[in-house]
């Protein structure tokens, strides 16, 4: 078992590497954009509250501020306290949304809403997607096959907020059957046991999930096609009909768990990217996710809640890979324990 | 040697590969007879069909290629000897029945034909199961006496394709062919590839199928010297077409075909360096426009005027060899052409 | 040349170069095409109270008229011109890029190659979008070119990758050895041996530059932190989002920005799939022909 320990052992190192590596470049980024977000958030509350503060108030207060936000000091005595707070307390700090509230709440409030939709929307477009590869792929020459490829190579690379647009319009406004905006109707109170509530979670979802959808199926269907089609080409299939295997069965053993494999793969990443693709399908749909959150973050230069939602989208992207490492040597035979 | 009712009578097989060009005519007109418990040897350069003429036999040609016309009767059944399936006629399910338990094959791409996601004795399982189910123990058996009989371990069954040598996947094939001792065994190419000492294990193993297990076998080879060794009757092919046919003494002690003649001049002198087969000057013809007259005209030393013409017949001489060639014509005007 | 290759050989590359030659036509002819849908010399398609707001579409305003009272057409060609020029600039630049660093790292190898390697690997998993929409936020003025480095900074590392592998590949062909073997210096080698074998490839990374760049424009406008003074087809989709057209029931102000710029994606794609099956046959089976 050494070469699992050590294989096992590298991409840990190389995963934490990258997380801090990415980390690092984030910080600098955000933290070199010219900007001073608590003067600009002291202007505001000034002129919220029509009140004439003492200057020297206003500066102990900024300074008082800037302390609890972690960004006084130079430059890499915030890296390196961030970096601290984050990857030693798992944390980021207060926020400016709801001051002091933490950062970390905030995401955590609307990370549960992504994954919800984006998350089962993935799983569905990639299972969808699989299926629909496999079979077309299996019985290519038929005009039903030859449609829907090239249907979706043409769909494939128009954005997802595109096809958001057109089920909003179709669906909300047209034929008036889905809820346009949100992620479940306010009336009904939130609760996860409430079954009526639960209900209109779903329906709220369905619009945002088919943009989503409709894209990804696309995609994975036309990735699956053509690996269905190298397999079916390939030796070992014209053997195993000569072998007389049911056709059956060498569709399910033969070429849909050969072409899975390397599927799964894909299906990791883009779950992985799921923090990454979607922020506009959100945004469309007022859907209150890490979307909207990221929005607002950027909006009022809040550092920590910035550097926490990218922090959480590239840890996601990585993780997924990193597990995928781990996990293709032990479900795919043809990959060896190398490197 | 030769009983009334051979295994398999092969009548005017033709499988052409339809393109946008025309047709293929990769095979052209074949008729062969194999015997109960004879090894069959076919040769020729490579490119001459003999891949295409076995595959059609089993039913594994794929579009645009097909089995354009012929017969192919075949009398597996020795409790009833007259009874003969047209294996160009069966529908799939009948061919099915047919496949691996009265007609088993060990593919040319034996390195590629096993699948690389499934061990070695769940493969095996797989055949066994699909066509004589029964208990697992038994099934082992059977396995591990089919691996043991090739020269090879039990414990093999648990590794995975990528884990073995190539040998070892050809003798892995051998021994799949086996397993349900069926009345015929086609070997496509099984030594092209091996190492000299593993493809002498190979020939043995193959001499054993036949000896221990009664079944005939087809061997086809592009190396004459593998024939000379194996096989008891063979057929020479060239573009298609069966050119000679007849024992292996008659073959290599007494050539009459131009054509074999140069291929038997070409065998190196054992021991001596092995050269490819395509040292007869001139180049192979072409699937899409065969040459007029006889195929081997623009090669052929021998030629006369008639051979640029007119197609030669199949002419039979003493002791059932066969000749396709002007010069054993008697009925023909060797200058003209006419019959 | 590769372009009249692959229209012979591939009927994807053969709608997708067709679609695109329109769009780039209506780019190129838009002053005087504006000026025919605007029917006056003196007013700019930009400016506002022209004519009617929300007129609905006829014989005078093809497609309408919107909220500004603009000419929904004469806009609508504006736009086509002025996305079409921020695509090529950022995808020839991020092209540009990709290829110098692709090139440097499959050519050297070694440790330029690993790092190299690393920092592409790390600028694809960051994620673009939320840094691109941060860079525009806090960018005080941003003009065509600033917007097109802006995209380009983003979508050069799938170039690089490609051009990565290619160099790789030909590296081991017998005419680069050769030309090695012959003291041809790095440039050379580079120049008369491995570029003109990349072509196709190059116009892939164009068509991929492009259309990631018209991506991420549009991600920026919809969110609202575009440049407003730059007519791009992607703040048209923005403004007519913003003033809910779908809820008055004037879709087509929304659709007809829309379907202009899912014609430039399906162009791009079909120009990809041609270039693609018509040139790495291994990946012929993409198409299935
Ligand atoms: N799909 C195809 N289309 C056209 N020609 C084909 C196809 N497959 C095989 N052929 C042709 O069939 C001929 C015979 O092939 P094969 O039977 O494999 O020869 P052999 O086994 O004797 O070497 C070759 O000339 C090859 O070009
Ligand atoms: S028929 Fe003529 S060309 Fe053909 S083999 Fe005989 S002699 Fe040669
Ligand atoms: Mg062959």
């Amino acid at each position: 078992m050494k070469p699992l320990v050590s294989y096992v052992i590298t991409r840990a190192l190389m995963f934490l590497l990258s997380i801090w590596g990415a980390f690092t470049l984030a910080f600098f980024f955000f933290h070199l954009i010219p900007g001073d977000p608590v003067s600009a958030y002291l202007q505001q509350l000034e002129q919220q509250f029509s009140q004439t503060v003492d200057a020297a108030d206003a500066a102990a207060m900024a300074a008082e501020m800037k302390a609890r936000l972690g960004i006084d000091g130079s430059l890499p005595e915030q890296y390196w306290r961030f970096l601290g707070n984050v990857f030693i307390r798992f944390d980021l700090g207060p926020s400016f949304i709801n001051f002091p509230k933490p950062a970390l709440e905030h995401i955590l409030e609307k990370l549960p809403w992504t994954l919800w939709l984006l998350g089962t929307s993935t799983i569905i477009s990639w299972i969808l997607g699989f299926v629909v590869g496999g079979i077309i792929g299996t019985f290519r020459n038929n005009f039903a096959s030859q449609f829907l490829i090239n249907f979706s190579l043409v769909i494939s690379q128009i954005p997802s907020y595109f096809t958001a647009l057109f089920a909003l319009f179709l669906f909300g406004y047209w034929f008036v059957l889905l809820p346009t905006k949100g992620a479940y109707d306010p009336s009904i109170e939130k609760d996860l046991l409430n079954p009526r509530f639960l209900l209109s979670v779903a329906r709220y979802a369905i619009m945002p999930a088919m943009a989503v959808v409709m894209v990804g199926v696309a995609g994975t269907l036309i990735s699956t096609r053509s690996l269905v089609t190298t397999i079916l080409g390939d030796d070992y299939l014209q053997f195993a009909h000569a072998k007389g295997l049911r056709r059956s069965h060498i569709l399910m053993r033969y070429v849909l768990r050969n072409a899975m494999l390397p599927q799964i793969t894909g299906l990791a990443l883009s779950l992985g990217f799921v923090l990454n693709g979607f922020y506009l399908v959100e945004i469309i749909f007022n859907y209150p996710g890490m979307g909207s959150l990221f929005l607002s973050a950027i909006r009022l230069l809040d550092y920590n809640l910035i550097l926490g939602i990218v922090l959480m989208s590239i840890t996601v992207v990585l993780a997924a890979t990193f597990i995928i490492d781990l996990l293709l040597p032990l479900i795919d035979p043809r990959i060896k324990l190398s490197d | 040697m030769t009983d009334a009712r051979p295994l398999l009578t092969i009548e005017d097989m033709r499988i052409h590969y339809d393109s946008v060009r025309g047709a293929y005519k990769v095979v052209d007109g074949v008729d062969v007879e194999v015997h109960r418990n004879e090894i069959f040897g076919l040769a020729g350069e490579s490119g001459c069909g003999k891949s295409t003429l076995v595959e059609g036999i089993l039913r594994l040609i794929e579009p645009p290629g097909h089995i354009h016309s012929g017969t192919a009767l075949f009398r597996p059944f020795p409790e009833d000897p007259e009874r003969s399936l047209d294996l160009v006629q069966l529908d799939y399910h009948e061919m099915r029945e047919i496949r691996w338990k009265h007609l088993s094959y060990i593919p040319q791409g034996s390195m590629n034909s096993l699948n690389p996601v499934m061990r070695i004795r769940d493969q095996m399982t797989d055949v066994v199961m699909h066509h004589e189910p029964g208990g697992q123990n038994e099934i082992n058996r059977n396995i591990a006496a089919a691996l043991e009989m090739v020269g090879l371990p039990e414990s093999l069954g648990a590794l995975y394709p990528h884990e073995l040598s190539g040998g070892m996947k050809q003798r892995v094939c051998i021994a799949m062919s086996m397993l349900l001792q069926p009345a015929l065994v086609v070997a496509d190419e099984p030594t092209t590839a091996l190492d000299v000492n593993v493809q002498r294990a190979v020939l043995e193993t193959i001499a054993h199928l036949r000896d221990q297990m009664g079944a005939a076998v087809i061997f086809v080879s592009h190396d004459l010297a593998v024939h000379a060794e194996l096989v008891d009757r063979m057929a020479i092919m060239y573009a298609g077409v069966v050119m000679e046919l007849g024992t292996v003494y008659e073959i290599f002690d007494n050539p009459q075909h131009p054509y074999t003649k140069r291929l038997i001049h070409s065998i190196p002198a054992l021991g001596g360096p092995r050269e490819r087969l395509e040292s007869i000057p001139g180049m192979a013809p072409s699937p899409l426009a065969w040459p007029e007259g006889c195929r081997f005209h623009p090669r052929c030393p021998d030629a006369v005027p008639a051979c640029s013409s007119a197609t030669p017949r199949t002419i039979e001489l003493d002791t059932g060899r066969k000749v396709t060639c002007h010069l054993f014509d008697p009925d023909i005007d060797l200058e003209q052409g006419s019959a | 040349m590769f372009v009249v290759d692959a229209w012979k050989r591939s009927g994807y590359f053969r709608v997708g170069g067709i679609m695109l030659a329109v769009l780039l036509a209506i780019a190129v002819l838009q002053p005087w095409l504006s000026q025919l849908a605007l029917q006056n010399p003196d007013v700019s398609p930009m400016s506002m109270g022209t004519f009617e707001p929300y007129a609905d579409p006829s014989l005078r305003h093809p497609a309408g008229t919107d909220k500004l009272g603009r000419d929904m057409l004469a806009l609508l060609f504006l736009g086509i011109r002025v996305s079409m020029l921020i695509a090529l600039i950022a995808g020839c630049t991020a092209t540009g890029i990709g290829i110098s660093l692709g090139f440097i790292a499959g050519y050297k190898g070694g440790w330029v190659d690993a790092v190299l390697r690393t920092g592409t690997d790390m600028v694809l998993v960051i994620p673009s979008l939320p840094l691109l929409i941060a860079l525009a936020a806090y960018l005080p003025t941003i003009s065509i070119p600033v917007m097109s480095l802006l995209l380009a900074a983003f979508a050069w590392p799938f170039t690089t990758r490609i051009i990565r592998s290619q160099v790789l590949t030909l590296k081991q062909r017998p005419f680069v050895d050769l030309a090695r073997t012959s003291d041809q210096g790095d440039m050379s080698i580079i120049f008369l041996e491995i570029l003109p074998n990349l072509l196709p490839f190059l116009g892939v990374s164009v068509a991929v530059g492009m259309s990631s760049a018209m991506l991420a424009e549009i991600g920026l406008q919809l969110i609202g932190l575009g440049p407003a003074s730059i007519n791009t087809l992607g703040l048209m989709v923005q403004q007519s989002v913003q003033s809910g057209v779908l809820a008055i029931g004037k879709w087509w102000i929304l659709f007809a920005p829309v379907s202009c710029l899912i014609a430039f994606f399906v162009a791009l794609n079909l120009i990809n799939i041609g270039l693609e099956s018509a040139f790495n046959p291994r990946l012929r089976s993409v198409t299935g022909d």
